[in-house]
């Protein structure tokens, strides 16, 4: 079975985002699914970036280390990622004298590791000096004179030199590719599909590819590694797209009816806004446009002033009628706390998509994260419960916005969807999404709404029926209220009107089926449970197999909604197993102390990852077994740069 | 015009202090909504947080009562979503100048259709009359120990710099006058502020109503004025000229139509450079399902993502 990790790294802003998504198309193109995660830095250009692709042909879920290929584009790449080198390390050859010390965007702190080994291992600090290490250690060691192969690449296209340089990633790429016996003709493919329509790239890229195979043939006897073979989805005439998880989110909030997105810029966040900004005026399906005499759909989409000013106008967009949503990460929320509490009072569906990145602060803007969970429960001040999911990989993401569009107006609440860098950032293919299973429930909604309206009128499950502004006259405040939202502090009234509030969420937690709160992966009668959420999922469905095939018998228990939690099932699950392991990405183990919270179970072993990095399945595999081996309490993990 | 049988005002006894501008306000703003003919069901008014915010709890049209600050958002959410309701906003000048001041700046720019009527009292009447935006340098109000060491915050300068495309000044005990002022700002097709002077009885004791009887004068009574840009060409002559008015203050107070700019696309007509039916089909009027189904196809909309 073909499980391949591909790895590419070369200064940001210089190509290697593209290169990254060109080998994604292509292992697509050669019938495989795929994941790559991105590493990158808060920076435009110049600093360190890198593409881990991991190629498989079920289910590519997660990272992994060791790489089978690395491709260094430049000397940083070498330096940073020598370590990763499973088996081929592609370099340029141009670089071979280079010394660390002079490479400026390299952090001191990894320059000292990486000085220490070569010293340890009697080699120069040089390019040179870690191709002798890697020799020393068995690798296959690839070198590759990539500037005389972009002058080849220039002149066969007839183009200057200097107009085509960021081909050189192309070069790098298509080398990579040859030793693995991707054909020459699915990476030009793949060329073409990501510079769609530009031709003016696409042309001299092509040209790099071919003038990179041709190179590798003649030096490299051709293949160097097992081909691999034809992926199982080759050829299919299911069509397959390839995303990141903000993509992703956008395409949800898309097929869930939103129709007002607001966001202040923050990273990983924006990309999603910008991604509903590029599709905001769509095709309606032609049944649909029949059945309505419309042709297309639009969303407004307003880049505010402040995240303050983004949740407050998305919260004015659903008490008018729309279907509305922010997206922002961490620092955001904070400021979204106030707001907040004010939709929790007023009722107002409103989803805010949070992408957790590295805290607290400013922290690792650009890293990992699993540590906003406590902020998403509990943000914001009074008796304010809210409906909190946390999506684990791509395909739950596109779901979880819709069913959070849903859940907002059903249950008129602020819902928090929660995903991380390691999602947003991460592409991924999925299949078209089915939309036949896909329901759209705007919940109570009254046709002919009396003056003045009723807005907050006690009920059974504690939800009112809505009128929007303008269908007859409603009163809202950000004051406790009577039923007809007018200020209200009467003392019996206040007991009804926050009870009312709060059984929502037992209708809420009643009504929502359990596959939308909870999975349990893998044996359910296996002695050792790992407990995890969100981008977890994908590390620990690995691992449950490796594990398995080393006779170690293991389930996971994943976790997608945080509130309303679902107790009780959590409970039977962990106290029925021998061995309970908490996983996740965040120093304090939030969600193990929200399991206690919610449970009264206390998860006796966890291992956890806070370097901003996402898990890699190698490192959790090897961490369970620590802990069965050792009893240890806690495994702090720390693989990868 | 609407009948005087429609009530635009609650039964709720509204609990400001004896001589509160407020009462002037809200009376110019029932007037204006009628003679305009807006029914109650077709406006929405916006409000912050103090006595200024409790406007929508005695009016009776839609009422929004917000966050400290935050109506301007809030406004922009509602009538981005339903531009056929009337928007108005009503908020104190700690609302809009200080602790929203944010949202104020930006509203300028993005020229949204709403009005912003701007209680202007220069305290925080409802904590008990700290100094507030307005309040000038060295003045020291009954209910501060000490004057005030924070320098004011000009609302007219702020919102000409904004891109406000139409800025006044009324006073809340000039009840029709402010009333005609009122009425001009919502027939405005774009963001409007109305600087609204409003004395605190009760804790501002240096701007009283005799204060500023003693100085207010209405710029249409002087002889060819005319605060409208109606071709581009004509804008740095106005806004100097409103420039001028806006630094009158200790001497002479101008009220009035100070500037109107009818040379600047509102918001809803930038949007529909990109998305060419939006006023047509606002979000609310928009479907989104049909018989509870979606009606897109993620492979139809995102071909940019499709590798096969």
């Amino acid at each position: 079975m073909v499980d391949l990790v591909f790895e590419i790294g070369g200064p940001q802003g210089g190509g290697i985002e593209s290169a990254g998504q060109i080998a994604l198309r292509a292992f697509m193109l050669k019938g495989y699914r795929v994941y790559g995660t991105r590493e990158y830095h808060s920076n435009i250009m110049g600093k360190h970036s890198y593409f881990n692709i991991r190629v498989r042909e079920d289910r590519a879920l997660a990272p992994n280390l060791p790489a089978d290929i690395v491709v260094a584009l430049d000397a940083e790449s070498v330096f940073t990622h020598y370590n990763d080198v499973g088996e081929f390390l592609v370099y340029d050859t141009g670089v071979l004298s280079k010394d660390i010390d002079s490479i400026q965007s390299m952090s001191k702190y990894l320059k000292a590791r990486v000085k220490e080994e070569l010293d340890a291992n009697g080699v120069p600090h040089t390019v040179e000096g870690v191709i002798k290490l890697l020799e020393k250690r068995g690798k296959r060691l690839v070198g590759v004179p990539l500037r005389s192969l972009l002058k080849t690449t220039a002149e066969k296209a007839g183009v200057s030199l200097v107009s085509i340089s960021r081909a050189i990633n192309t070069i790098g790429l298509a080398v990579g590719m040859s030793l693995i016996g991707v054909e020459v003709e699915k990476l030009q493919k793949a060329i073409e599909l990501f510079f769609a329509g530009k031709q003016k790239v696409i042309k001299p890229n092509v040209i790099a590819a071919q003038v990179a195979y041709d190179y590798a043939k003649q030096n490299f006897g051709g293949i160097h590694r097992e081909v691999i073979p034809d992926g199982p989805h080759i050829n299919t005439d299911k069509p397959r797209l390839v995303v990141s998880g903000n993509d992703v989110v956008a395409m949800g909030k898309i097929a869930g009816g939103l129709r007002v997105q607001t966001y202040y810029p923050i990273t990983p966040a924006a990309d999603e806004s910008l991604y509903l900004e590029k599709f905001e005026d769509f095709p309606l399906t032609p049944e649909a446009a029949e059945k309505l005499g419309l042709e297309r759909g639009g969303i407004v989409v307003v880049q505010t002033e402040d995240e303050i000013s983004a949740l407050n106008m998305a919260i004015g967009a659903s008490l008018a009628g729309a279907r509305s949503a922010t997206s922002t990460s961490g620092p955001g929320l904070s400021l979204m706390a106030e707001a907040l509490g004010y939709a929790g009072i007023i009722e107002a569906p409103v989803v805010i998509t949070l992408y957790m990145r590295g805290g607290p602060s400013t922290g690792m803007p650009t890293r990992n994260s699993q540590s906003d969970l406590f902020a998403a429960l509990f943000q914001g001040h009074g008796d304010l419960p809210r409906i909190v999911i946390a999506s684990g990989d791509h395909e739950e993401a596109f779901y979880d916005a819709i069913k959070a569009l849903n859940w907002a107006e059903k249950y008129q609440t602020p819902v928090i969807h929660l995903l991380e860098k390691a999602i947003a950032n991460a592409m991924k293919d999925i299949f078209n999404p089915d939309l036949s299973n896909v329901v759209i429930d705007r919940g109570k909604i009254e046709k002919n709404p009396p003056k003045p309206f009723p807005r907050f009128k006690y009920t059974e499950d504690g939800i009112s029926p809505r009128a929007f502004l303008g269908d007859t006259v409603v009163w809202y405040t950000s004051n406790e209220h009577d039923q007809f939202g007018r200020r209200n502090e009467d003392p019996v009234e206040r007991i009804k009107m926050q009870d009312k509030r709060l059984k929502k969420f037992e209708t809420a937690a009643k009504e929502i089926p359990l596959e939308d709160k909870v999975t349990l992966y893998g044996d359910p009668d296996a002695k050792i449970t790992i407990v995890g959420w969100g981008a977890v999922k994908g590390a620990a469905l690995d691992a449950i197999d490796k594990l398995k095939e080393e006779g170690i018998n293991a389930n996971y228990l994943h976790i997608r909604m945080f509130m309303p939690f679902p107790s009780d099932y959590v409970k039977s699950v962990l106290e029925k197993a021998e061995t309970v392991i908490g996983v996740e990405g965040n120093a304090l183990a939030q969600a193990a102390q929200v399991i206690r919270m919610f449970t009264g179970f206390d998860i006796p072993h966890l291992v956890v990852k806070y370097t901003g990095r996402p898990i890699f399945v190698a490192e959790l595999v090897e961490s369970v077994k620590h802990i069965l081996r050792t009893g240890d309490k806690k495994v702090v993990l720390s693989l990868g740069q | 015009m609407v009948s005087e049988q429609v009530k635009y005002q609650a039964d709720t006894w509204k609990d400001w202090c004896p001589g509160c501008g407020n009462y002037g306000i809200i009376t110019a703003l029932e007037m204006a909504l009628r003679e305009l003919g807006i029914p109650p069901e077709k406006a929405v008014d916006v409000g912050g947080i103090g006595c200024s915010g409790k406007l929508p709890e005695f009016l009776a049209i839609n009422g929004v009562h917000t966050l400290h600050g935050r109506p301007i958002p809030v406004a922009t959410g509602i009538k981005l979503t339903r531009p056929e309701l009337t928007v108005l906003v009503d908020a104190g000048d700690g609302d809009t100048l200080g602790i929203g001041a944010a949202h104020f700046v930006a509203a300028g720019r993005r020229n949204v259709d709403i009005t912003i009527l701007l209680h202007d009292n220069g305290v925080y009447g409802l904590t008990k009359g700290q100094a507030s935006p307005t309040l000038g340098l060295f003045i020291k109000t009954k209910a501060l120990s000490k004057p005030n060491i924070n320098a004011p915050v000009n609302p007219i300068l702020l919102a000409l710099a904004s891109g406000y495309t139409f800025i006044a000044r009324g006073y809340a005990y000039h009840v029709k006058q402010l009333k005609d002022i009122i009425k001009a700002a919502i027939q405005h097709k774009g963001t409007a502020l109305v600087d609204i002077l409003q004395p605190c009885p009760t804790y501002n004791n240096v701007y009283t109503k005799e204060w500023y009887e003693q100085r207010i004068y209405y710029v249409d009574q002087e002889e060819n004025w005319n605060p409208v840009v109606e071709k581009p060409e004509e804008l740095e002559a106005k806004m100097e000229q409103t420039i001028a008015k806006a630094l009158e203050w200790d001497e002479r107070i101008p009220l009035g139509i100070l500037f109107q700019n009818k040379t600047v696309p509102e918001y809803l007509d930038r949007l529909k450079t990109r998305i060419p039916f939006i006023t047509e089909l606002p979000p609310y009027r928009q479907p989104i399902e049909v018989d509870g189904k979606p009606i897109v196809d993620i492979a139809q909309i995102f071909v940019d993502k499709l590798v096969m």
